[in-house]
């Protein structure tokens, strides 16, 4: 019999918890969809007025919306593949013997961009990145490329951050699954064939996969979640080459005061997130 | 970021040590002020030059009155969303800072008190008010709305050319250029050189390229937003030149102009990286103190350029009025606040700490032009300025954030300029349409 | 792997201290141009020996009041944090030790709450707030912080929870222990390192988080980085000061996270490689 346990028992211990997540995050969810499903400016409170699913059909329709929800994913398809690229390399050398105190000097390291206040990080790359008072630029041996006003740079220095930020994350993880390989089985492995590649591809990649899978699902969530570092660095400029789609929510809503088109546009990311959320841990967590 | 001041107990005392009292008839602001010793005023200031003035000069109102004044400060771009949600949610401010473009929204959702409630009641109303020594285009621009006044005139800007005359010299020109066409044609190509850039207009995706890059080219060129019809009216021959001069004067920008803001143009400007720039009076201390700037003993002002349809100068700045949430007590200690501020008799002193008062008989001494040498320029400007420079209506703040991303995309040359006029002409009078301008429902008034 | 050839660790050497430098780098330009004068931290191109001054650092913290809002940061995260913890353990004991219909729907609602956008809730909350008269107090980002600690607490204590044999439980049982008991005196004490973690990043994405503090505060319960990202957009670009904020708000975070960098790998790794 294990596991059963009476209703009040359950409820007792879960209720809390769910009681105060519904409150916290239900609560407001029912509120934007009343609001998305009104004419619903901050600025025209008298005029409010149901309006069905006008907001929705305008963000639907609304290429603005789109270019930024693609702006978003191209973020995605370009950082990751980077971080996992740079995060792998970093958890193989780390993985190897020897240098241990450099190495332990090096996985401490790891932990400090990913501990930084994200908002912080956005304050010190329009520092580091200005054009002329930069020190990338003049690292860069005085080149004089103009980073924060160009749209094509800022997206650049974006995802630099982005990968600057979340490579060490990856690579944590990664030499967390290289560590679980068996010495033995890796050993024999490598007696076998001299190509690294080899050993990577069929001995370690094994297990690699439910670290990767995490990676996925994680640098998903927080790329559509993504506001705080581009907020402090760029605001989504030069133009809107780097408004991503919360960026983009938070300026309608706010900026705008058109609480009613933000809170559909809301809600039809968080009808994103979850279609993706759901089918990512269907299809790669088989646990509970 | 609360002042240092004297407790609410220690005041009342002075009150009676000084005998405040006494003084019988005649209005003094100690006794005016006496009924709301100890009452706090919550008010948004921003991070400029006229604010941190008077936040010097605060202390003394806070002693004389007791009242004491809480600043909440907040970059500009941020001081709108903050004033908005504060006053939805019916929150602490008790003062509206008010940007020119804000009036008519602020005013509409009535937020804000028109002065009369104060000015008809004798205990409050200084008798030196004197409201006709306000420029009357800045009190009714900056503070009045549908023939109203709500705010007295506070941090008031008009648009200057800055100019770098040891750059100019060097180059061969003993003065400013008078028209924006010269100043594309002569004096672009002859400043731009050598990592250095003859102009510099701020033109970021934010208030900045509503006010400062926009409608500082359509104006000039005969443009204008909107026509007598209230429909948009920047496909016209005039306003679609104003915005091809603008993307052609762009070769005599730094690079990335279109993520300048005020504070990046300025320091552009402080560090002799551009020659010239056309900024608002307000940043005149910026760039003339040394802790601040390279360039501080280069720096003159000139009036705006002229364009084909003559000088018009960026008119913007702010007034200060009381809120509508505020209660009794409050209302009463703001509004003495907010007289105070804008008073003749401080005038002089705001303008020696930074400030830049729009009070007549402030620059009435000649030889104030010495020291600030905007000051005749700006006279100039606000004779006679363009109150609609931006509409002032309800609906700005929607309109300004297509005008911003429109306004990019044209610069940056992902759009057309006739492409992009036309796509934020249709945005603009969808929000019009919208308010019900088109059926009626609203007068054309901006 | 003793008898590896020598060479390869001056290549490896090589990369390991470019990484290190790459991760280390910002931090070292952030603290150094916190301590330039204004006109010093605009120069171009940038000093890299200057004369230091700590003038940023006084301003920041005695003028401008960073010091409140540091506070601010630490009693809402310390807050949330312990929260979290209380409401989302014994969430987690039932999900990862009783069977009931639906378990799997509860553990992906509160798990797809940490992929859930801030801006999506911000609006509501904002107007629920104000309705409330909950803004700008700290009670308001207690709360609603824990729409990313909840998830976090039960996502890596459920599974830490799992680890804990299950032949512990059922001898206490058989003594007639209620179930809090077997959680309390068996369960946690050996899934302790799985709180600690979940607390850990539960406090950390707390002190960094911005949107919520920008939008729901405005003085009183002002947080950190929401007060550095006032300082933009002035008129003077004090690049100094805003490092100088900065360094105040990232310096005891990551000292934080050093000292708990074992558990804070732990954590990450936890339900990544299993």
């Amino acid at each position: 019999m294990r596991g059963k346990v009476s209703r009040k028992t359950i409820f007792a211990f879960i209720g809390p918890a769910v009681i105060g997540l519904a409150l916290v995050g239900i609560a407001p969810l029912a509120y934007a969809i009343w609001t998305s499903l009104h004419f619903f400016n901050l600025t025209k409170l008298r005029k409010v007025k149901f309006i069905g699913l006008d907001n929705y059909g305008s963000v639907l329709s609304d290429p603005v919306f789109w270019e930024a929800m693609g702006r978003t994913f191209f973020l995605l398809g370009t950082a990751l593949p980077l971080q996992i690229a740079f995060g792998l390399c970093i958890s193989l050398v780390l993985h190897q013997p020897g240098l241990s105190l450099l190495k332990s000097l090096t996985r401490l390291s790891l932990v400090l961009p990913m501990a930084t206040t994200y908002a912080v990080v956005g304050l010190l790359g329009q520092v580091m990145f200005n054009q002329k008072f930069g020190v990338v630029n003049q690292l860069l041996g005085g080149a004089g490329i103009n980073w924060i006003g160009d749209p094509t740079n800022a997206f650049a220095m974006i995802i630099f951050w982005d990968v600057w930020q979340w490579t060490p994350f990856v690579a944590l993880v990664l030499l967390a699954g290289l560590t679980m390989v068996p010495g033995e089985v890796e050993e024999a492995a490598r007696l076998e064939t001299k190509k690294k590649w080899i050993v990577l591809r069929h001995v370690q990649l094994p297990f690699l996969v439910p670290g990767l899978v995490a990676i996925l699902i994680l640098r998903t969530a927080d790329t559509l979640k993504l506001f705080d570092m581009v907020f402090t660095l760029t605001r989504g400029g030069p133009g809107a080459s780097t408004e991503f789609i919360s960026l983009m929510i938070q300026r309608v809503g706010f900026r705008g005061f058109d609480q009613g088109l933000a809170s559909a546009q809301a809600i039809i990311l968080l009808i994103i997130t979850i279609v993706l959320a759901q089918v990512y841990i269907r299809v790669f967590y088989k646990e509970v | 970021m609360k002042l240092n001041r004297l407790p609410a107990a220690a005041a009342a005392a002075a009150i009676f040590a000084t005998g405040a009292l006494a003084d019988g008839h005649g209005w003094s602001l100690k006794k005016a002020a006496e009924p709301y010793a100890g009452t706090t005023v919550d008010v948004v200031f921003l991070l400029r030059p006229g604010y941190e003035a008077i936040e010097a000069m605060l202390p003394a109102f806070e002693e004389e009155t007791g009242i004491n004044i809480n600043i909440i400060k907040h970059p500009y771009e941020n001081a709108l969303g903050e004033q908005v949600r504060d006053f939805v949610a019916g929150g602490d401010l008790d003062i509206a800072l008010i940007d020119l473009v804000w009036i008519g929204n602020f005013a509409e959702n009535e937020w804000i008190l028109p002065i009369d409630e104060f000015t008809s009641n004798e205990a409050l109303v200084d008798p030196d008010l004197d409201i006709d020594d306000f420029f009357p285009l800045v009190l009714n621009a900056f503070g009045g709305w549908n023939g109203t006044i709500y705010g007295l005139p506070f941090d008031n800007y008009s648009g200057l050319l800055f100019y770098n005359t040891c750059i100019l010299e060097e180059a061969g020109f003993d003065g400013p250029p008078q028209t924006w066409q010269e100043l594309k044609d002569v004096y672009g190509p002859a400043l731009t050189k050598d990592g250095k850039h003859a102009f510099a207009l701020q033109s970021k995706r934010n208030e900045t390229q509503s006010a400062d890059s926009f409608a500082r080219v359509i104006w000039p060129f005969g443009g204008s937003f909107l026509d007598e019809n209230f429909r948009s009216n920047l496909l016209s021959e005039e306003s679609q030149a104003g915005l091809m001069f603008r993307q052609d004067l762009m070769q005599y920008m730094p690079d990335g102009i279109v993520a300048y803001d005020h504070a990046e143009t300025v320091n552009a400007f402080a560090q002799g990286d551009v020659a010239m720039i056309t900024e608002w009076s307000a940043f005149y201390s910026t760039v003339v103190s040394p802790e601040t700037s390279k360039v501080a003993d280069c720096v003159a002002i000139a009036p705006e350029p002229t364009g084909p349809a003559g000088r018009k100068p960026a008119l913007g700045g702010f007034s200060l009025a009381v809120a509508a949430q505020a209660d009794d007590d409050e209302r009463a200690a703001a509004w003495l606040f907010i007289q105070w501020a804008t008073s003749k008799a401080n005038a002089g002193e705001y303008l020696e700490r930074g400030g830049v008062p729009a009070r007549v008989s402030a620059y009435a001494d000649p030889a104030l032009a010495e020291t600030f040498k905007f000051i005749p320029a700006l006279v100039e400007s606000w004779q006679d300025g363009v109150p609609e420079f931006r509409p002032r209506f309800a609906e700005w703040p929607e309109i300004t954030e297509i005008v911003q991303e429109w306004g990019s995309k044209i610069m940056l040359g992902e759009v057309s300029t006739e492409e992009g006029a036309r796509i934020l002409g249709e945005r603009m009078e969808a929000v019009l349409e919208e308010a019900g301008y088109y059926s009626g429902d609203k007068p054309l008034a901006q | 792997m003793a008898g590896r050839p020598r060479k390869p660790l001056w290549g490896q050497a090589a990369v390991l201290i470019a990484i290190l430098l790459l991760c280390v780098f910002p931090f070292y330009w952030m603290v150094t141009t916190s301590l330039k004068t204004h006109i010093v931290a605009l120069e171009a191109p940038p000093a890299w020996l200057f004369e230091p001054t700590i003038e940023n650092y006084r301003e920041a913290l005695f003028e401008d009041g960073v010091f409140k809002t540091l506070a601010n940061s630490l009693i809402i995260a310390v807050c949330t944090t312990a929260l979290a913890l209380a409401l989302g353990v014994p969430a987690a004991f039932a999900l990862a030790r009783f069977e009931f219909r639906g378990k799997r729907d509860l553990w992906f609602w509160f798990i797809t709450n940490r992929m859930v956008s801030p801006i999506v809730l911000a609006l509501p909350f904002f107007l629920i707030a104000r309705n409330l008269g909950l803004l700008d107090k700290h009670i308001t980002l207690i709360l609603i912080y824990l729409t990313f600690n909840l998830p976090i607490v039960i996502w890596i204590v459920t599974d830490q929870f799992r680890g804990v044999p299950y032949d512990l439980d059922e001898a206490a049982r058989l003594e007639g222990a209620s179930q809090f008991r077997i959680m309390r005196s068996i369960c946690l004490p050996l899934a302790m390192p799985g709180v600690a973690v979940s607390a850990i990043f539960a406090f950390i994405f707390s002190w960094n988080e911005l949107m919520f503090g920008l939008i729901l505060t405005r003085n009183d319960a002002k947080t950190a980085p929401a007060m550095a990202v006032s300082f933009m957009e002035g008129y003077n670009l004090p690049y100094g000061k805003i490092m100088a904020t900065s360094t105040l708000i990232v310096v005891p975070v990551l000292i934080f996270a050093l000292l708990a960098s074992k558990q804070l790998v732990r954590g990450l790794t936890m339900g990544a490689v299993k």
